[in-house]
Parts: C-alpha cells; sequence; structure tokens
C-alpha cells in the first residue's frame, strides 16, 4: 500500500469518527431537554412546592420536639411486638423460598413444560408483585383475622412474586455448556436442571433470598398498621393515642432492628459469595 | 500382552456409519453439514480435521443427537439411531462426550461431575435426592484415576487447571461406559503441552477400554500425531479420508483452502 493510499484510508476513517461523534452528541441534546420538559410538567401536576415545605418546617419540628425524649420505659413493652416482627419475616421469607423454586422452573423459558405454562407463570408472578404487602395484609386480615398469620401470608406472596423472577432469570442465563454435557450423558430433563441449572443458578438465588429477608423485616415493621402483627401494630396506636414519646420509641426500635438485619445479612451474603 | 477385548459385536457392521447426513440450522441459508457418509470402525482413533465452520461439531452432534440432522441416517453397530426418539437415552448413554469448553458444573465436586456420566442409567427418582448407589461410585472413582485425578475428586470443579477440568471431563465420558467417545474439539482452549497430555490420556484410555473416538481438531500437528485416521472437513463436506500420514500440503490445501478465492490474500 503506497503513503497516500495509506493516508487516505486513515484520514477517511477519521472522519468517519468525528461524524459519528457529532450524530451521537445531537441526538444526546435532543434527549436531554425533552427529558427537562417532561420533568418540568410533571412537577407542575404533582405541586412540587419548595416553598410549601419552608412553611411546614417549624410543624414538623412541633411534631417531632412532642416526640421528645423519647420514653424508654415503653421499651419493655415493645420486646413481644420485636420478636414478632422477626418471626413475620422469617416464616414469609421461608414460604415464599419455598414456592418459589417450582414457580422458576415453571416460569424460566429454558426449563418450563409448555410456552402456556411459561406465560400464566410470569403473569401470575407479576401479579404478585404488583401488589404490595400492605394490600395483600388488608385482604388477608379479613380472610384469617387480625395477628400476625396475616402478615406471614402477605409477606410470602409478595416475596414469591420477587424471588421466583429472580430465580426464572437466573435460571434462563445458566451456562449452555453443561447443561448439553448433562444431556449428552443420557440424563433426562429433570436430572439436567437437577445436575447442570440447579447448581448454577443456586448461589445467586441464596444471596437474593438473604436479602429478600431483610426487605421483609423492612415490611414486616409497618404491616401492625392494618392489624397484621408486629411493631407496626404499636407504632399506629401509640400515635392515635396521642402518646407521641412511645411513639418515638417504636421508631427507635425499628430503625434499630432494620440497621442490625441489614448487617448481619451483608455478613451472611459476603461468606455465601 | 494380549490387547484389550474390544466389545462383541454380533455384525460386521462398522460400530459408525453415517449415510448421507445433512443438516441445515433454522434461519441459515448454507447447509453446516451437505451429505457427509463416513464409516468408522471399533476401536478405531478418528480425527476429523478442518477449520472453525467446517461442521465438526455439528457432525459429531448429530450422532448423540444433541442436534436433529435436516437428512441421511446414522447407525451404530448396523441399527438406525437417527429416527428413533423414544429410547434417546439408552442411544445417548452408549456416547461419551468431550467439549472444548469442559463443561464441568463449576460448584459440584469432582466426583459428583463424573458420576453424572451415570445418569442416563439411573432414575429420575434417585436423582432428586443428589445420590448414586456404591456401584456407581466405583465406577465414578476408577474413571477418575485412569486419567490420574482421583487425588483431587473431592475439589470443586473450578478449583482444577483448564487440563484438569478435561482430565476429569473424560472421567464424566467414561463413567458412561460408553462404546464410542466423541471428542469436540477437546484440547482447542488448552496450551500445547496440556493439549498433547490430554490427547495422550483420551487415546490411551481408548485403547485400554476398546473405545471407538471420533476427535474434532482443527490442529494439523495434533492429527499427524495422534489420530490412525483422518477425515478433512470443509465447508460442511467431506474433502479427503485417509491415513494420517497422507496428509499431503496439496490436501491440507483442500481441507482449509477449498475455494481459490478463500486462499490468503499475496501481501508484498
Amino acid at each position: 500500500m503506497s503513503a497516500v493510499a495509506f493516508e487516505t484510508v486513515v484520514s477517511a476513517a477519521l472522519a468517519e469518527a468525528s461524524r459519528r461523534r457529532l450524530r451521537r452528541g445531537t441526538k444526546a441534546v435532543v434527549w436531554a431537554a425533552a427529558a427537562v420538559a417532561v420533568l418540568w410538567f410533571t412537577a407542575a401536576q404533582i405541586g412540587l412546592n419548595p416553598a410549601a415545605l419552608a412553611r411546614g418546617v417549624p410543624f414538623m419540628a412541633d411534631f417531632i420536639s412532642r416526640m421528645f425524649p423519647p420514653d424508654l420505659a415503653h421499651l419493655r413493652l415493645l420486646g413481644g411486638a420485636t420478636i414478632e416482627t422477626v418471626q413475620i419475616a422469617v416464616w414469609g421469607t421461608l414460604i415464599a423460598v419455598v414456592l418459589s423454586l417450582p414457580l422458576a422452573l415453571l416460569g424460566a423459558r429454558n426449563t418450563t413444560p409448555h410456552p402456556l405454562v411459561f406465560h400464566a407463570t410470569r403473569l401470575f408472578l407479576n401479579a404478585l408483585r404488583a401488589i404490595n404487602e400492605l394490600v395483600f395484609a388488608l385482604i388477608f386480615v379479613a380472610a384469617v383475622g387480625l395477628g400476625p398469620f396475616a402478615g406471614v401470608l402477605a409477606i410470602a406472596l409478595h416475596a414469591t412474586g420477587m424471588l421466583a423472577k429472580f430465580c426464572a432469570e437466573e435460571i434462563e442465563g445458566v451456562d449452555r455448556g453443561p447443561v448439553e454435557a448433562m444431556q449428552a450423558t443420557g440424563a433426562g430433563r429433570l436430572q439436567v436442571i437437577l445436575f447442570a441449572m440447579i447448581p448454577q443458578a443456586l448461589p445467586a438465588f441464596v444471596s437474593y433470598s438473604i436479602y429478600r429477608f431483610d426487605v421483609s423485616i423492612r415490611a414486616a415493621t409497618i404491616l401492625g398498621l392494618v392489624g397484621a402483627g408486629g411493631l407496626g401494630f404499636s407504632l399506629i396506636k401509640t400515635m392515635k393515642l396521642f402518646k407521641y414519646h412511645e411513639t418515638a420509641t417504636c421508631i427507635l426500635v425499628i430503625f434499630l432492628l432494620v440497621f442490625v438485619s441489614d448487617w448481619i445479612c451483608a455478613k451472611v451474603r459476603a461468606r455465601i459469595l | 500382552m494380549n490387547a484389550p477385548v474390544a466389545p462383541v459385536v454380533q455384525s460386521t457392521a462398522p460400530m459408525i456409519s453415517v449415510r448421507g447426513l445433512s443438516k441445515t440450522y433454522a434461519g441459515a441459508s448454507v447447509p453446516a453439514l451437505n451429505n457427509v457418509s463416513i464409516d468408522v470402525a471399533a476401536g478405531e482413533f478418528l480425527v476429523i480435521l478442518g477449520p472453525s465452520g467446517a461442521g465438526k461439531s455439528t457432525l459429531l452432534r448429530c450422532i448423540n443427537r444433541l442436534v436433529d440432522p435436516s437428512a441421511g441416517q446414522v447407525f451404530h453397530n448396523g441399527v438406525e439411531i437417527t429416527g428413533r426418539s423414544r429410547d434417546l437415552r439408552a442411544v445417548r448413554r452408549r456416547f461419551g462426550m468431550v467439549f472444548q469448553q469442559f463443561n464441568l458444573v463449576k460448584r459440584l465436586s469432582v466426583l459428583t461431575n463424573v458420576l453424572s456420566g451415570r445418569l442416563g442409567y439411573r432414575s429420575v427418582w434417585r436423582s432428586l435426592a443428589y445420590s448414586f448407589p456404591e456401584a456407581d461410585k466405583r465406577i465414578a472413582i476408577e474413571c477418575l484415576a485412569r486419567v490420574n485425578m482421583d487425588h483431587k475428586a473431592f475439589q470443586r470443579a473450578d478449583t482444577l487447571s483448564g487440563g484438569e477440568q478435561q482430565r476429569v471431563a473424560i472421567a464424566r465420558a467414561l463413567a458412561q461406559e460408553p462404546q464410542v467417545i466423541l471428542a469436540d474439539e477437546p484440547v482447542a482452549s488448552l496450551d500445547p503441552k496440556i493439549a498433547r497430555q490430554v490427547l495422550g490420556y483420551l487415546r490411551q484410555v481408548a485403547r485400554e477400554l476398546g473405545i471407538t473416538v471420533l476427535c474434532n481438531l482443527h490442529q494439523v500437528e495434533y492429527a499427524r500425531e495422534f489420530a490412525e485416521r483422518v477425515v478433512g472437513m470443509s465447508r460442511g463436506s467431506v474433502v479427503f479420508e485417509g491415513p494420517s500420514a497422507a496428509l499431503t500440503d496439496e490436501v491440507l490445501h483442500r481441507i482449509y483452502y477449498r475455494d481459490p478465492a478463500e486462499a490468503p490474500a499475496e501481501d508484498e
């Protein structure tokens, strides 16, 4: 290749590179302008108003001052509710883990027995995920009565939707190689799933289950608002009775519980991965 | 010393006979495999040589039906196995397979990986408990010993080097007690020294146990060194068949640059 021809090839590629960069830049500016316009409009619609927030500060300060100091004597009465909160989270998550493994296998493209089953399962899981724990709790309080059992069911259903979908996607992402190797040994469908797919998907599933337990603890702290057991009931009760010092204690306990559970879950997940 | 006795075969039919095998993948315009016919004798170490994309993998996968051929037949000991879907598991059991990427389940132990070669013989219900009979464990450990990997039986597969993983993969194939091993580029991801070692193990255990081997390779040197017979493939067709000594430059040119237009450009 002659020096002139070489120079032509190189400068043509350089010119193309700067053309592409300009095109990308123009595109980015247009999208950014559109995003700003939409956000501006939305802010007006939902009444984002910093002035209102500033005007509210004294009321918030008043509310908080009424909570101080937290009534630490009330701690004695919160022990049972705290344990109940943890129990709700443990059982809710456990039931979700057990339910979500088979549901994940039905709802993963590469393990489902039939495309119709796949779509039905995913639809069902989306429904579980769409409904908040509090809404489920309202339903189950009506069904099985006030108390922690309704809370367990609420957490179990919502967490099942989350866990099963996550696990299904993990199964869909497994390395095809070992799967093919298992098929080549003459293993049946279920054996291939057991020996090639589940071992690959399990670590992520376990890790996410632990994360889910942490989320369930947080959810369990407010289920009491609708009568489904746990600390939330003390929270709403003390508030309705205007015993704000006790409310403060409840919030303190919830904070501590979430903090400790987050810390433990992070430790356990680090150990497993 | 007498040669090990090969499994008794009633008929004089070849171990594997491929007739007019073709495969066109969905959405592809060119067939991956185009009217391929080969015979493989019992106990033979056959190397299928060719560049990437020649159809070597597809040929092996059509034999154990990981891929369904579009046309043609495969006979095993004179019995057609192409169209039979009911006893697919029994067919696959007789063909051990070794892969370029080893394809071990990384998080399972070496022993469990080899034991999975016994799955074709075992019921789903037993597998649900991840449990194998004592006899299977004996087979698995014997197979590991044949490739000198028994000392790592309880390690996780992902703690092994590439060459070690491939030896475990060979042990897994042996655990099937197969009549044939299909090796798909078994050394393409290994450095030359380890590659020779792995091919050496493959040839040795195949001889000891009277197993027929079909081994895909793209490196000519290994074919010359290990093959008893070579089938050369190019763009889905067989373009050469003969002893490895007959791999002349002319033959290699036919295998690797079939079309003059594909020959490397003459640079200054």
